[in-house]
């Protein structure tokens, strides 16, 4: 089989795949390096960036998980490369700038330490004969042995296995090959060697959405037990896409995007805003609402938190502001040690009013009217500033546009 | 009449004449390069100032590289008062120190770390979207077309990058052309550089094939997001983003 053929079959089975991210790592090498803040090279027709180039080793799979194109039971085109021939289109794509690293994935090809072992020697190669530098994110294959996880973690700037499903039952039922004990024991060692040297760009995870009946409660409360046992970099939710079909998985229309998006929005609350699972979602309200993002559900339902100063509230407070981030709640905290922001400074500190207006007061002023600060009022407003064609609404509440 | 100052077209003398009018309480109206075609309400001044060469050190030292970073990025813009805009930055920079990054309710200070970020988001972006093709001598090849002068900073990115390797990346739009002789970068004009040769090496095609392959089958049909993609990738890089331009041929 030709090398282009190869890569057709090895790059398709490997695009579900979520992660792409380059940062995180310092490595120099004699040809290339890593790029702390990471570096997007491209961008495909769905929206993703593309990064780094997202291969399969082989896509031939001993087990036969009901959602995955590459499953034992489907009759697909199989493929498997070379460790040369991964090691040529990776060094001659990184020398045009294409890419910024390999990202190495591969199906169970025999068992889980013969094909870490063919990973290894892959990366090994890579490493050491061609001098690479440039990023590298491996899977770990679970049941594998622990040396195997430890040799691969010294070669990669990240390495990863996927839960793949939020609960040990959506396992049972969709992968019964898997076990979900095998990817813990990877997270654990991983955790407990993580250095500058292993692994240094630390570990991430991924989680399909969607396929299984699990509410986004279950999942985040998932993603919070990872990210504090296992110091996580990052969980990477994907929106379930049926390849394939199968009694036990759910007919979808569409995969459900809006909703891996309020996933990654929670997320990110969890990870830098001082939120908890428990703050934004309990056992009557499950699951996110699809219309408005969960930080301004949970100010709408806080409501008596609100308007907060800014000129005098917490760095803590600033963030559950809807609409400022971290870098605004910075920015906002460093200046205002030396003069008293107004709307309008807000304006030129490149601060985005649009949800944050209503739910500040600038030196004891609201952007408007006070009796407007109401439920009803902000909810409405939020809902029909996210949605396009509202302009002339939009202009009308906009007490501060050029 | 509005009192014109001109300076040589580089940074260290813009921040001399700059240091010599702030110093000497000269309000300019403003501030132009020597090649400026003064319109008739313009009266240009030439003054000849003696050159501090260690003018940049000593704004390094005394405040930040994050602050001298700043002014260089907004001379790096096309802003047509980029001068003006870091005069009055390097009038308030004297009164308000390194707090100055801080004083956001200033216009000149928001304007100028306005500009400077987006210098160096284009900048960060490019690292990301310049193509290389292999020529036959060996040599690595690019074409850019930036909004703004930045040729310069992804020449010290590529430097650690492609360290092993010949390149040349050449701004189309500028005239300018950063060439690596794998010691160094050096920056010249479209002018002062000779190469007759651009056909590329025999496996070129090949491995851009193979790169348009990955490109198409990579994006998950389901999840096509076309507005999402320009978002990120703006349609005024696609020329020069070899998936992108091959792609869309018709365009060109």
């Amino acid at each position: 089989m030709e090398i282009k053929e190869k890569l057709r079959i090895l790059a398709d089975s490997a695009k579900y795949d979520a992660s792409c991210s380059s940062s995180g790592s310092k490595r120099k090498g004699d040809l290339g390096n890593a790029s702390f803040s990471g570096i997007c090279h491209s961008f495909s027709a769905d929206g993703r960036c593309i990064s780094l180039l997202k291969i399969l080793l082989t896509n031939c799979c001993i087990y036969d998980c009901k959602y995955c194109l590459n499953r034992k039971s489907n009759n697909i085109k199989r493929a498997i490369f070379t460790p040369e021939e991964i090691c040529y289109i990776t060094i001659n794509f990184y020398k045009r700038n294409y890419i910024e690293g390999l990202f190495l994935s591969s199906g169970i090809i025999k068992n889980p330490d013969y094909t870490m072992n063919l990973i290894i020697k892959t990366i090994t190669l890579l490493r050491n004969k061609y001098h690479f530098g440039g990023y590298i994110h491996a899977k770990a294959i679970p049941g594998c042995s622990e040396y195997l996880v430890k040799k691969l973690g010294l070669l990669v700037d990240r390495l990863s296995a996927n839960i793949e499903l939020p609960t040990e039952n959506g396992i049972k039922l969709l992968a019964p090959h898997k076990d979900f004990k095998n990817t813990e024991k990877i997270m654990g060692y991983v955790k407990e060697n993580k250095s500058h040297k292993f692994v240094p760009a630390g570990q991430s995870t991924q989680m399909i959405i969607g396929a299984t009946k699990e509410s986004d409660l279950d999942i985040l409360s998932k993603s919070e037990a990872m990210y504090n046992k296992f110091k996580l970099k990052r969980v990477f939710y994907s929106a379930y896409i049926p390849v394939n079909k199968d009694n036990l998985l759910p007919t979808l229309e569409k995969p459900p995007l809006v909703r891996e998006h309020r996933l990654y929005q929670a997320d990110w609350l969890l990870r830098y805003y001082g939120f908890k699972t428990e703050d934004l979602l309990n056992s009557k309200q499950a699951n996110f609402n699809l219309l408005i993002d969960p930080k301004a559900a949970w100010a709408l339902n806080h409501l008596q938190e609100f308007p907060k100063e800014i000129n005098s509230c917490s760095y803590y407070d600033l963030l559950k502001i809807p609409g400022i981030g971290v870098t605004s709640a910075k920015r906002i905290m460093s200046s205002r040690k030396h003069f008293k922001i107004t709307f309008k400074d807000l304006k030129n500190m490149g601060i985005v009013l649009k949800r944050a207006k209503y739910f500040i007061t600038c030196n004891g002023k609201y952007f408007i009217d006070t009796t407007f600060f109401n439920k009803n009022f902000i909810e409405a407003n939020l809902v029909l500033e996210d949605k396009p064609n509202n302009a002339v609404e939009r202009k009308q509440l906009s007490f501060f546009h050029e | 009449m509005n009192s014109i100052y001109l300076y040589q077209d580089d940074l260290l003398s813009l921040l001399n004449l700059i240091h010599y009018l702030v110093i000497n309480k000269v309000t300019p109206d403003n501030i132009k390069p020597l090649d400026y075609a003064p319109t008739l309400l313009d009266e240009v001044i030439n003054l000849k100032i003696e050159v501090n060469n260690d003018l940049i050190k000593q704004i390094i030292n005394n405040y930040s590289i994050r602050i001298f970073n700043i002014i260089y990025y907004v001379f790096l813009s096309e802003n047509e008062n980029k001068e003006l805009i870091i005069y009055y930055f390097y009038l308030n920079l004297l009164k308000y120190k390194t707090n100055i990054i801080y004083m956001r309710n200033l216009r000149c200070v928001s304007k100028a770390l306005k500009i400077s970020k987006y210098v160096s988001s284009e900048a960060h972006r490019l690292k990301g979207f310049v193509r290389f093709k292999k020529l036959k001598q060996e040599i690595y090849y690019a074409e850019i077309a930036p909004e703004n002068n930045v040729i310069f900073l992804l020449a010290k990115h590529f430097k650690n990058r492609l360290k092993n390797e010949y390149w040349i990346i050449k701004d189309v739009k500028r005239g300018l052309i950063s060439i690596y002789d794998k010691k160094d970068f050096y920056l010249t004009t479209e002018s002062n550089f000779k190469m007759h040769d651009f056909k590329t090496s025999e496996d070129d095609a090949d491995i851009k094939d193979m790169w348009k392959e990955f490109y198409n089958i990579i994006a998950i049909e389901q999840r096509t997001n076309e507005r999402c993609r320009m978002n990120f990738m703006p349609k005024k890089y696609w020329k020069y983003i070899i998936e992108m331009s091959d792609n869309n041929e018709k365009n060109y």
